[in-house]
């Protein structure tokens, strides 16, 4: 239900992303792997029109895009189908970590605010936040402000929420406790795109793996095609050198 | 040189030279109004890339913070009516403060500008992007996430401006505004105390500047009480921790570097 | 009102000129000399000297909270007056009229740009992370040697844009003198404006000149920044 086609972006010469297809079908969980400098990052946030992509065509249920006549409608009512949680969290700093979660509630879903606030307060909980609602962002550890954005995300009910790197910002003794709230939530049916260096992580909650590099999808498949029978000599190469531990012991 | 000194002199002047207070917080206040409006018409060009306008707001601000405020207050004194002239205005009758207000909004609007520019880039580019991507519009982007947290970032250097903009008003006497330094001259050549005189006035301006700072550190706390005092964890060569590093930055940033 | 008279701009610029030296003195003896005031009382600040500190702390907020004309008018009315008072009491034979009105700009003006300078030394040294301050002392060096060559190199990178302000500021500052009758830039605008009655030309001559001088004193900052700053290439700024 969510389809990519032929999408293209290019930075000055440099083409990133060279005619990507990608097809997301409802409650699947979508892992992209792929090297730094890969596109993979730039993918995703064409989806959401972070990044203008070149030419394609994004389709969100019934909703078509197509990226070379995009209005800013267009682009408005693309935003509001999917949610990102982003790499450096972005939580908005001068608001509170129920706040947080409120604004896109009361401003682009125009909810009133009892609703809104017993909404917002139900996801912290989810999260584990229950405790920190009017903690501001600066007061929260970098796996807890993480944790905020990903109820920041869930609150607008998208079609898919998008992850960029959602644990590689933070310290090694937090990525689990963020990485337990996604998996939580994949769980639970919500249709996810994430973009990760945690294999083990990708290999436990994706339904779908797609290894990019250079700009194009090298090959994707299930975890079990990928992790273990990856039939593309790039992709081999990526697995080895990011899982050393399982071919040396140090 | 005068008369000698005499300590109650100061204590007697103190309530002649604040009979004149009204008319330098006239000045400074309407100044300041007009600056806030221009800074901000001069910063949006920059902010958003316009072209043409961008390059005159540039020259614009590299003319008004390039150029001494007391060259520019007898410039517009005695150039603007000679220049409307030309296009049939007569000003040659409108009062001294209204050149003198004019001039210094438009002097402290160039420093606005800068300000007010500088604390919206300040905002992290993340800030808009999360924005976006939870369905706002660019509007409401910019007014509900970038200008909350820009206001608190540009409060030291507002405050920089606001002080030195009062400072600058004790030039206005040059043109003939009895203002307080105005008065003071009257009153030392009257008295010919004069060290009195100006040690008087200096302690107005001194508390005026100390209050306005104080009000100001106010505001900034509270646009500011998100920010857990020195968050961003870092360990400076300081043996103290006064005031934060932010601050002094943003104090020295964009603002007027002495003198004034 | 006299009629508008462009090339009278440059008659008046040409008979500026002449005046352009005099200020630059006012301005360099100033900034050089409140450098100097201004990085011995930021250390008094920052080290925390008993007794001179709280006395560097009001300096400081004295200058910055009152205009630069009430420092230069005090210290014209004042110090003839300790000076004078002084003399006879030690029967002196200097008296405060042997001093040049120049002196009273030097003077006054050192002042104030002391203040502002300690400001800019300070917050340059509270750049500089801690840790190199502990890194030279790890490798044997004394305080002094620290502070001299290390501390104070990066200190003066991270302080280069507010110099710069400063110095500007004091530039534009020294405009002040005339009340104390030095004939400076704008003092000769004034004299050329008033004996010509051509007063927006003059000044409008006298402000081009101001800008240039602003425009070398911000070019100079930027060559010597992209010098400085030679070792922290690609850095987060």
């Amino acid at each position: 239900m969510i389809k990519l086609k032929q999408i293209s972006k290019s930075f000055g010469r440099h083409q990133v992303l060279k005619n990507i297809d990608l097809a997301v079908a409802k409650g699947e969980v979508v892992v992209i792997l792929g090297p730094s400098g890969s596109g993979k990052t730039t993918l995703l946030r064409c989806v959401n029109y972070l990044e203008k992509p070149g030419g394609g065509e994004i389709a969100i249920g019934d909703f078509k895009l197509d990226c070379r006549h995009a209005r800013k409608k267009d682009i408005h009512q693309l935003r509001q189908k999917t949610a990102m949680v982003f790499q450096q969290y972005n939580l908005f700093r001068h608001k509170t970590a129920l706040e947080n979660v409120m604004e896109g509630l009361l401003i682009v879903k125009k909810l009133p605010k009892e609703e809104a606030r017993k909404k917002s307060i139900a996801l912290l909980e989810k999260v584990g936040l229950g405790a920190k609602l009017d903690a501001y962002p600066s007061q929260l550890s970098g796996g807890q402000q993480q944790r905020v954005g990903i109820a920041r995300a869930l609150a607008l009910e998208p079609e898919v929420i998008l992850f960029d790197e959602p644990t590689s910002a933070l310290d090694p003794e937090l990525v689990g406790e963020v990485l337990a709230v996604i998996r939580k939530i994949a769980k639970e049916g919500i249709t996810m795109i994430v973009v990760t260096h945690e294999m083990g992580f990708a290999r436990d909650v994706a339904n779908h793996v797609v290894f990019m590099d250079g700009g194009v999808i090298v090959e994707e498949g299930t975890p079990t095609e990928v992790f273990n029978h990856p039939r593309e000599e790039r992709t081999k190469q990526f697995l080895k050198r990011i899982t050393p531990e399982l071919n040396y012991s140090i | 040189m005068g008369a000698p000194f005499d300590i109650s002199y100061i204590f007697s002047f103190l309530p002649k030279l604040l009979t004149t207070l009204g008319t330098t917080l006239l000045i400074v206040g309407f100044s300041l109004l007009a600056g806030i409006l221009v800074g901000f018409l001069v910063a949006l060009p920059r902010l958003y890339k316009v072209p043409v306008l961008k390059t005159f707001a540039e020259i614009y601000i590299s003319f008004f913070r390039g150029t001494p405020i007391l060259i520019q207050l007898f410039l517009f004194y005695y150039g603007l009516p000679e220049i409307l002239k030309l296009v049939h205005v007569d000003v040659t009758r409108a009062p001294v403060l209204f050149f003198v207000i004019l001039t210094y909004g438009l002097h402290t609007g160039a420093f606005m500008s800068e300000m007010i520019r500088a604390s919206v880039t300040a905002v992290d580019r993340g800030q808009v992007e999360a924005a976006y991507a939870a369905g706002m519009t660019s509007f409401q982007a910019f007014s509900r996430i970038v200008l909350p947290q820009a206001l608190g970032i540009a409060v030291p250097v507002f405050s920089n401006l606001v002080i030195a903009l009062l400072k600058d008003t004790s030039l206005a006497f040059t043109l003939g505004v009895m203002e307080m330094t105005g008065k003071a001259q009257t009153l030392g050549s009257i008295s010919q105390h004069f060290i009195e005189t100006y040690i008087a006035l200096a302690l107005i301006y001194l508390v005026i500047s100390f209050t306005l700072e104080k009000l100001l550190l106010v505001a900034e706390r509270r646009l500011l009480r998100h920010e857990v005092p020195g968050s961003p964890a870092r360990k400076t060569f300081g043996l103290q921790k006064n005031g934060s590093y932010r601050r002094m930055i943003a104090q020295l940033g964009p603002g007027k570097g002495g003198g004034g | 009102m006299m009629k508008l008279d462009p090339s009278f701009i440059w008659t008046a610029f040409v008979q500026i000129l002449s005046a352009i030296p005099t200020t630059l003195y006012i301005t360099l003896v100033s900034v050089s000399a409140g450098l100097i005031i201004g990085i011995a009382v930021a250390l008094i600040r920052i080290y925390k000297v008993p007794f001179l500190h709280p006395l560097a702390t009001g300096y400081v907020t004295f200058i910055r909270g009152t205009p630069m004309l009430t420092h230069l008018l005090l210290i014209y009315f004042g110090l003839p007056m300790i000076i004078d008072g002084l003399a006879a009491h030690f029967g002196w034979g200097f008296r405060s009229v042997s001093i040049p009105m120049i002196g009273f700009a030097y003077i006054a003006f050192s002042i104030t740009a002391g203040a502002y300078m300690s400001e800019v030394v300070r917050s340059g040294l509270l750049a500089v992370d801690r840790g190199q301050m502990e890194a030279a002392h790890a490798v044997g060096m004394t305080t002094s040697q620290a502070l001299r060559r290390i501390v104070f190199p990066q200190a003066l990178a991270a302080g280069l844009p507010n110099l710069s302000n400063s110095v500007i500021g004091m530039l534009h500052g020294s405009t002040l003198a005339f009340t104390v009758s030095v004939v400076d830039i704008n003092a000769q605008a004034q004299i050329v404006a008033s004996t010509n009655w051509k007063f927006f030309e003059a000044y409008l001559a006298a402000a081009l000149i101001f800008w240039g001088l602003t425009f070398l004193i911000e070019r100079a900052t930027a060559l010597i920044e992209k010098r400085i700053n030679l070792y922290n290439r690609g850095g987060v700024i």
